[in-house]
């Protein structure tokens, strides 16, 4: 059994190895920092940089933080599952360099944001509602359906140019140095 | 249960062997975020040659440029005729203009005939001080040789020295790109009148305070010092008289107290004041001023190019930018605002042409009066009103656009002046009439010419020698600052053509 037990060493051994790799891993690319709501989380790289910038110089910069707007806020549960699901496809994207310069918001985020319009700004979105349900051509194929907020406040809160190459200005981003 | 250590090896190896590759990916990006956040840091050696800033900042660099476009020249002399009487034996009695873009204020500085016709460092009329407020160099070469040598010697010394006109440097850190003032005049005068320094202020008043440096009264104090040699000098340094205030009384007070005159004046022999250019101290007391409004809000608005916001770096007549400067406050129309300016202009220059002919006259009369006899001591009087009443005509106009900035405070003064000025021609009638001229007329100084001779300008030979020194040593100056590494001969587009009051 010699042999075995020099095989149980090394492996646990390399197991520690591996954990505290891990760990490092988890230092370096700040993976505590994406169980928080603090915005600067999103710019940990430079891709969001334009999306910080610009938020960050809107109205609705004062009180609403980047996941307000764009996790669900109905449970927990469904939170922390979108912000692994996103998590996962932002590694993917940023390691193999699979994304966009003009990052445009996928079906799925605009139904969470949508929702989360909605839930804040009720008692407005309601009344809109209501009339909707009442007057609008739900049948007629060329009257369009199910557009979004921002179909009409197109600067709320990102404005209307986006990329990096518009926002070469801003220092808010360097707060994270 | 068994642990297969096997599966456990194999596992963590392999854990391993791509965390490395992730760890690799990880820390290079982090490079990248880093460069691509770093605020890029303009070489200490290039900061006061403006090209160096383009690369970093080209919208800012190229507004900055047109300022080329504000060339016209308004010899102020022929549109007042008055002012080479007011000024006689001053050197604004040769050449005065109203004040173009920021690319020509070094090159009209050493075209004006005011600053002479040096012939090597050593000569020529004017002190090292006058170069103060006209280029980056300047800062370089007081943080090189020294505050007090730098305000040491005549004007010349410096020409090879100080070739790039006011720009980048002047108000920006080459390594934040932040605002920031490198003269110290500008703090030792905040602290003298109880302010907060620039360090201290808000970036609002900060957005007035680099503007301060320059556009504010000052005059050239003497300071005697010595050097690490032990050789005893004298400099003149560039000092703000805002010990009792920022107002034209607070300056007055300040230079009467020192017994101070920048001059004697030719035809009056009256100690004299001469007022630079008071807008900033104006300024604050307007409206705009008083509303928290800065000198960057309206002359330098923020300007959207595609989703780009910067600040319009082209310092102009904000009438010229009206929908950037004046709409976003105001509702009406740019017609209507455009209108109450022009009236405001037209209110204070009618009194300032009369203030302007009452001291002319209250000058020439004063010396009829010595010419019939009449002894410094029965002129005492009148000598202190000419001086009273010409420092405030001067703090109203000489900071041009002050009929805007503070009309009420440039009417106040105008009217102050033009009051203390009668006062002195009502007393020199009497004097005059005590040793028998009545009625008596002072000459004519309706055109520039007339005014020029009576105020004894030489006018010719001034312009002789000028050109003279634009042939000769100018060009020298241009070649040393190229060989040291000072100037980009491509930063002087069209600055040898720039017209004077006395080219053709």
């Amino acid at each position: 059994m010699k042999e075995n037990s020099t095989l149980k060493k090394i492996a646990i051994l390399v197991f520690i190895i591996a954990f505290i790799f891990f760990v490092y891993m988890a230092y370096i690319a700040k993976a505590w920092s994406y169980l928080s709501k603090d915005p600067k989380a999103c710019i940990n790289c430079h891709v969001m940089n334009t999306q910080y910038a610009t938020w960050q110089h809107s109205s609705h910069a004062r009180d609403v933080t980047c996941v307000e707007c764009h996790l669900p806020t109905d449970s927990f549960i469904n939170k922390y599952m979108a912000k692994a699901k996103d998590g996962w496809n932002h590694t993917l994207a940023f390691t193999f360099d699979t994304y966009d310069h003009a990052i445009k918001i996928s079906d799925d985020g605009a139904k969470r944001v949508q929702a989360n319009c909605i839930s804040c700004h009720k008692s407005i979105t309601s009344t809109l509602g209501a009339n909707a349900d009442m007057y609008h051509n739900f049948m007629d194929e060329n009257v369009e359906n199910g557009r979004k907020c921002w179909s009409c406040h197109k600067e709320v809160p990102h404005g209307k140019v986006r990329g990096l190459t518009t926002t070469p200005y801003n220092l808010g981003i360097k707060e994270v140095n | 249960m068994k642990m297969n250590y096997k599966l456990l090896f194999a596992g963590s190896t392999l854990a391993i062997g791509v965390m490395a590759l992730l760890a690799g990916s990880v820390n290079e990006r982090e490079t990248e975020r880093i460069a691509l956040n770093a605020t890029p840091i303009i070489s200490e050696k290039d900061k006061n040659k403006n090209e160096s800033w383009e690369r970093y900042y080209p919208r800012q660099y190229s507004s900055w440029k047109k300022t080329k476009e504000g060339s016209e020249l308004r010899d102020m002399l022929k549109e007042k005729s008055q002012l080479p009487i007011l000024w006689a034996g001053y050197g604004f009695a040769k050449d005065y203009n109203a004040p173009r873009g920021h690319y020509y204020a070094l090159q009209d500085n050493v075209n004006t005939l005011r600053t002479g016709a040096p012939v090597d460092g050593k000569s020529g009329t004017m002190p090292t001080a006058c170069w103060t407020c006209k280029s980056p160099d300047v800062p370089r070469i007081q943080e090189r040789d020294g505050e007090l040598e730098y305000f040491t010697g005549k004007w010349a010394k410096y020409g090879s020295e100080i070739v790039n006109s006011i720009g980048c440097a002047n108000c920006h850190s080459n390594k934040t790109g932040q605002l920031t003032v490198r003269v110290p005049h500008l703090n030792r005068a905040l602290v003298s009148a109880g302010l907060p320094t620039f360090e201290e202020s808000t970036h609002q008043e900060k957005r007035n305070l680099v503007c301060a440096q320059c556009h504010t009264e000052y005059y050239f104090q003497k300071t005697p010092w010595t050097d690490k040699e032990g050789n005893k000098k004298i400099a003149k340094v560039v000092t703000l008289p805002w010990e009792n205030g920022l107002t034209a009384e607070g300056a007055e007070k300040y230079y009467d107290e020192r017994n101070f005159s920048d001059w004697t004046h030719k035809i009056s022999k009256t100690p004299m004041l001469k007022t630079q250019h008071p807008g900033y101290e104006l300024f604050k007391t307007g409206i705009h001023g008083q509303k928290g409004v800065s000198c960057a809000d309206c002359h330098m608005p923020y300007t959207q190019e595609g989703a780009v916001k910067y600040s319009d770096h082209q310092l102009q007549n904000p009438l010229d930018t009206m929908d950037r400067s004046c709409m976003p406050c105001h509702r009406e129309s740019e017609t209507k605002l455009r209108g109450i300016v022009l009236q405001k202009y037209k209110r204070k220059d009618q009194l300032h042409e009369l203030a302007m002919d009452n001291l002319a006259k209250a000058h020439l009369e004063t010396a009829k009066a010595m010419e019939v006899g009449a002894s410094d001591v029965e002129l005492k009087a009148v000598r202190a009103d000419i001086r009273s009443a010409q420092w405030k005509w001067d703090y109203a106009v000489a900071s041009h656009p002050a009929f805007f900035h503070a009309p009420e405070e440039t009417l106040r003064l105008l009217a102050v002046a033009n009051e203390t000025a009668m006062q002195a021609r009502i007393k020199l009638v009497s004097i005059l009439a005590q040793h028998g001229v009545i009625n008596y007329m002072a000459p004519d100084f309706s055109t520039k010419e007339q005014a020029q001779a009576l105020a004894g300008v030489p006018l010719s030979k001034l312009v002789e020698a000028k050109k003279q020194f634009k042939a000769t040593l100018e060009k020298e100056w241009h070649k040393q600052a190229i060989k040291n590494g000072n100037l980009n001969i491509s930063s002087r587009k069209g600055l040898d053509e720039a017209k004077t009051s006395y080219s053709k």
